[in-house]
């Protein structure tokens, strides 16, 4: 096998502190009154020296602060955050800085501050903008706070602005979904991730189940949805992820390409590809007592993909897609000829799942509602 | 070594729960054959399933040196019987081997069926049949009552009847003292030439064939030539002993004495249950009558999931068959299962206990169709054929006439209980054959049609009477009886292994009960599941396992994509369990549904 081109690379960040923990949430998030910003930035950094070999020469095109939730760190900690990793990897021009932010007001004092720290797109964890549904959902927002953040936002001087709304809530029907779209759609945010709740193992909806809309109303709910963001001139290009003209989040879509990314912080996660085919996976140390505690020994999962994994996991991620992807960019991402894929290509197509068109593969609407046993089928 | 005057070779007859084991472990530990360190509850139920399930199935034995009162030593051998109704062919197996045994009797519950049937083969046997009375520790014990109730059932003396506790070993000595006393030693010439009787055989991976063995007469010696009647083929023993319950070798069994035997035989049909061994320099010393075959009850097709695993199931099976001459099986194919095998069992115990062996001792995954008795089939032109397979039922048009078997059923049930039972035999379109009242319990006799008393007759007789009715069951004969195929089709597909007989009456029924239990056990697809039952052409219920809408995961970037992949093949593990009809996804538990089909 000859060098294959290293794919781009992108750097996630993990803050994973929140006021309180949401218990729908299964993400390393933990409640926290006194965070210690400035050990864990120091932290971050030095994780991030020790990540420096996976770079392998590239600039790292799109910056990601997830948590927990980011917003809670002071804008002068994120300053110095980005300022160091500036220091340590080179940035491209046209870099995308994303930071989740929670829309409660001690948070939207601070986007100046954030926006001036070199972050440029912001992703408001919304949720929902009506008041029962936010409470069902235990946040710490309300609706006049959503509203209010939003306008925050926009104030700061964000030109990209997500907004992360859920369906599907407790007792939700299809109107009051269709109600917390329209609100959202109407700020002409160019983005929009709107999701649905599930339950997730480990989190306290799992232990105590709400009582959620039965499958038919979820269904309806998804279908009237996908019609109405339409109308309202977004592009769905993910399963759970709609944008205006290019207002795609270039980070996310670096993911469902099967790019490559760093992962720093408590429980992040890291993608590696090597130019001799081979490709890692790697997490950071969960708990962040653990890793504020690492010195150097931050990376405590490491692990080679196999060949016959491979498939799965690029399926798993590029057919989230609704533009698929090319075979040639499956060969030059998996190292693996796109021939051995073709048996299963073919019997999905066969079965109306998949659309094979010149080079090009992707689900088809059909596939798109029954994508995990789609994905299924390319799993070891 | 014991002269013949001082062996005593016994059974005990009991019903289930009513302490057979807890007082066979009372007598080994009376008699020293384990210490206390050792008694590892219920000795004698040596299988895993045995003990899980608190019932034995197959024969075992224990040789017992018991000082008795007279000073003299005693050589107790005690063969272990089966307790439940689906064994009653294995009792009369260890009954060949004794001169006696013990009726054991829970003192507060009375007598069952079950060891009515069985105390009348012992006396047909000629053995003597000496009744015990047990869990007289309990407040509820009436020795009187109970010995009253032997006396008018079986029509055995009860008055000296040994009353016992093995829970708190009351009396024990006392039983021991009234079998040396009362059972008869064995008679056989040991100076003649070697006659043995194969009780039991069993497969031990590092022995080869096992067998436990009832010398008749001659002696049997470690390097003794021996031959089993059946195959003529010589072997030498290897090695020759008792069970303590350990096995210990005593390089000798003589006339009247039981033991196993090893003689390096490999071939597992080397040594069949039933057969005789005799000495290989005196090959013509005639076989002991042998055991009746008893022919199975219930049909069923057992098939591997994986189609990898068919060959090691098929050897499996025939390591199973050695010891359990009632199992029967022969290839079968099925379109919806692949290759397998119809199975042959005595009851659906028997069944489960087989399915149960085979997935834990031979780790195998396994598929179970429906269950089905034997049916007699006259064709229009007059042939007429046995069927054990629902879907090899002839074409209607050349049938002139369906037969079903007919069970006769005894039942043994307390006055209070009468009217349910009777209310349940009517439901299971039994007839009444006879009925008598003794003492408090009524015996009622019932003819039902096999199919019904295999599939859950007992376990509802239980439920009914709160578990005080007993039942005893055989086969009787074909009866001409108004039947259909009952076929299930899947998104227009008819499914081989799931086509069962019915009775006309419960075809709506069975039906529609049927359907609607599989649409709860197969999951949803993508696509409508249409299950339809039919008879002949017409469909006679339906029932749709609708599509799923959707099934896509909402959520997942860079970090989650480990943890979805996880989900996703372990959905995936979960597919692999089931089988694909079409496009259909069917799970294992769909093909047992039928049994769950009440009535």
């Amino acid at each position: 096998m000859g060098e294959l081109p290293l794919p781009p690379l992108a750097l996630y960040v993990h803050l994973p502190w929140c006021e309180r923990k949401c218990p729908y949430c299964d993400f390393n998030s933990h409640e926290s009154r006194n965070l210690p910003e400035t050990a864990y930035i120091d932290s971050l950094l030095a994780d991030l020296e020790a990540d420096l070999p996976f770079v392998q020469g590239r600039v790292i095109q799109t910056l990601f602060i997830g948590g927990g939730t980011p917003s809670l760190f002071s804008a002068a900690g994120i300053g110095r955050l980005m300022q160091g990793i500036g220091q340590r990897v080179a940035l491209a021009d046209a870099l995308e800085a994303t930071l989740e932010a929670n829309p409660g007001s001690a948070e939207a004092e601070k986007f100046a501050g954030f926006r001036a720290a070199g972050i440029n797109r912001l992703s408001l964890g919304i949720q929902s903008f009506q008041n029962e549904q936010l409470a069902a959902l235990g946040r710490v927002h309300d609706s006049d706070q959503a509203h209010a953040a939003v306008a925050a936002a926009r104030r700061a001087g964000f030109q990209r602005i997500n907004l992360d709304l859920m369906h599907g809530l407790p007792a939700q029907g299809a109107s009051a979904a269709m109600a917390d779209l329209a609100t959202a759609s109407g700020y002409q945010t160019g983005h929009l991730s709107w999701y649905q709740l599930t339950i997730e193992q480990n989190t306290v909806f799992y232990k105590q189940p709400p009582i959620l809309p039965v499958e038919d109303v979820l269904a309806d709910i998804q279908d009237a949805g996908e019609i109405q963001l339409a109308a309202a001139g977004l592009e769905q290009y993910e399963v759970s992820a709609w944008a205006a003209a290019g207002e795609q989040c270039r980070h996310n879509l670096n993911y469902w390409q099967f790019g490559d990314y760093l992962g720093i912080g408590a429980g992040a996660h890291g993608k590696v590809s090597f130019s001799d085919g081979r490709i890692m996976r790697y997490a950071k140390r969960r708990q962040p007592d653990a890793y504020l505690a690492a010195a150097g020994d931050w990376r405590v999962q490491s692990q080679w993909l196999t060949d016959a994994e491979k498939p799965g996991e690029y399926m798993l991620n590029a057919l989230r897609l609704n533009s698929g992807f090319a075979l040639a960019d499956y060969a030059a991402r998996t190292g693996l000829p796109p021939s051995t894929l073709q048996p299963a290509l073919d019997t999905l197509t066969a079965r109306g799942l998949l659309l094979q068109e010149g080079t090009r593969v992707r689900a088809s609407a059909l596939g798109r509602r029954f994508l995990d046993s789609v994905i299924t089928e390319f799993l070891a | 070594m014991s002269d013949l005057s001082h062996i005593r070779n016994f059974s005990i007859i009991a019903h289930i729960d009513h302490g057979k084991s807890t007082l066979a472990d009372r007598f080994i530990q009376h008699c020293g054959g384990l210490s206390a360190r050792e008694m590892n509850a219920q000795v004698l139920d040596s299988m895993d399933i045995e003990r899980e399930r608190g019932i034995t199935i197959k024969a075992q034995s224990v040789t017992l040196n018991y000082t008795a009162r007279d000073g003299q030593i005693y050589q107790l051998n005690f063969i272990d019987t089966p307790g439940h109704v689906d064994f009653s062919y294995e009792v009369s197996r260890s009954l060949s081997a004794c001169e006696g045994a013990l009726l054991v009797v829970d003192a507060g519950q009375g007598v069952e069926a079950q060891s009515v049937a069985n105390c009348y083969t012992a006396i047909e046997q000629g053995l003597e049949v000496l009744p015990i009375l047990n869990k007289m520790d309990l407040p509820q014990a009436d020795p009187d009552k109970v010995r009253k109730e032997i006396e008018e059932i079986i029509g055995i003396d009860a008055t000296e009847a040994c009353l016992v506790s093995a829970k708190s070993g009351m009396g024990i000595e006392d039983a021991l003292e009234y079998l040396v006393e009362n059972i008869p030693p064995p008679e056989g010439d040991r100076e003649a030439p070697l006659q043995a009787l194969i009780i039991d055989s069993w497969f031990d991976n590092y022995l080869g064939v096992v067998s436990l063995v009832r010398v008749k007469q001659g002696v049997l010696r470690k390097r003794d030539k021996i031959m089993p009647k059946s195959t003529r083929k010589v072997h030498q023993v290897d090695g020759v002993g008792i069970f303590t319950p350990k096995r210990l070798e005593t390089g000798i069994l003589q006339a009247g004495e039981v033991g196993f035997v090893v003689a390096g035989i490999k071939e597992i049909q080397g040594a069949p249950v039933g057969d005789t061994l005799v000495n290989a320099q005196h090959p013509d010393v005639a076989a002991l009558p042998g055991f009746k075959k008893i022919k199975p009850q219930v049909y069923a097709g057992i098939f591997t999931i994986s189609s990898d695993d068919y060959e090691d199931f098929r050897d499996a099976l025939a390591k199973l068959t050695l010891n359990d001459a009632s199992l029967f099986y022969e290839p079968e194919t099925s379109d919806a299962l692949g290759f397998g095998f119809r199975c042959g069992f005595l009851g659906m115990l028997h069944m489960e206990i087989i399915q149960e062996r085979l997935e834990r001792e031979y780790d195998l995954d396994l598929i179970t169709t429906a269950p089905t008795v034997i049916y007699e089939v006259v064709k229009k032109n007059g042939d007429i054929v046995q069927v054990d397979n629902p879907s090899r039922l002839p074409e209607v048009g050349d049938i002139q006439e369906m037969r079903e078997p007919i069970a006769r059923c005894n039942i043994l049930v307390p006055q209070d209980y009468l009217g349910n039972v009777i209310t349940l035999c009517v439901e299971k379109r039994g007839t009444q054959k006879d009925m008598l009242f003794l003492g408090t319990q009524v015996s009622v006799v019932y003819d039902i049609p096999m199919a019904e008393v295999v599939l859950d007759f007992f376990d509802r007789l239980k439920s009914v009477s709160r578990g005080y009715a007993s039942l005893d069951y055989s086969f009787d004969r074909f009866e001409t009886a108004s039947l259909s195929r009952l076929d299930v089709m899947i998104n227009g597909e008819r499914v081989d292994a799931l086509a069962i007989i019915v009775h006309h009456d419960h075809v709506q029924h069975r039906g529609r009960v049927l359907t609607e239990k599989m649409k709860e056990l197969i999951p949803r697809q993508m696509f409508d599941v249409a299950i339809q039952a039919a008879v002949g052409g017409k469909i006679v219920a339906r029932q749709t396992v609708k599509a799923l809408r959707k099934n896509v995961t909402a959520k997942c970037y860079g970090g989650d994509a480990s943890r979805k992949k996880k989900l996703l093949e372990k959905q995936k593990a979960g597919k692999k369990r089931m089988k694909q009809v079409g496009n259909v996804e069917i799970p294992q538990s769909a093909f047992l549904a039928v049994l769950k089909v009440d009535g």
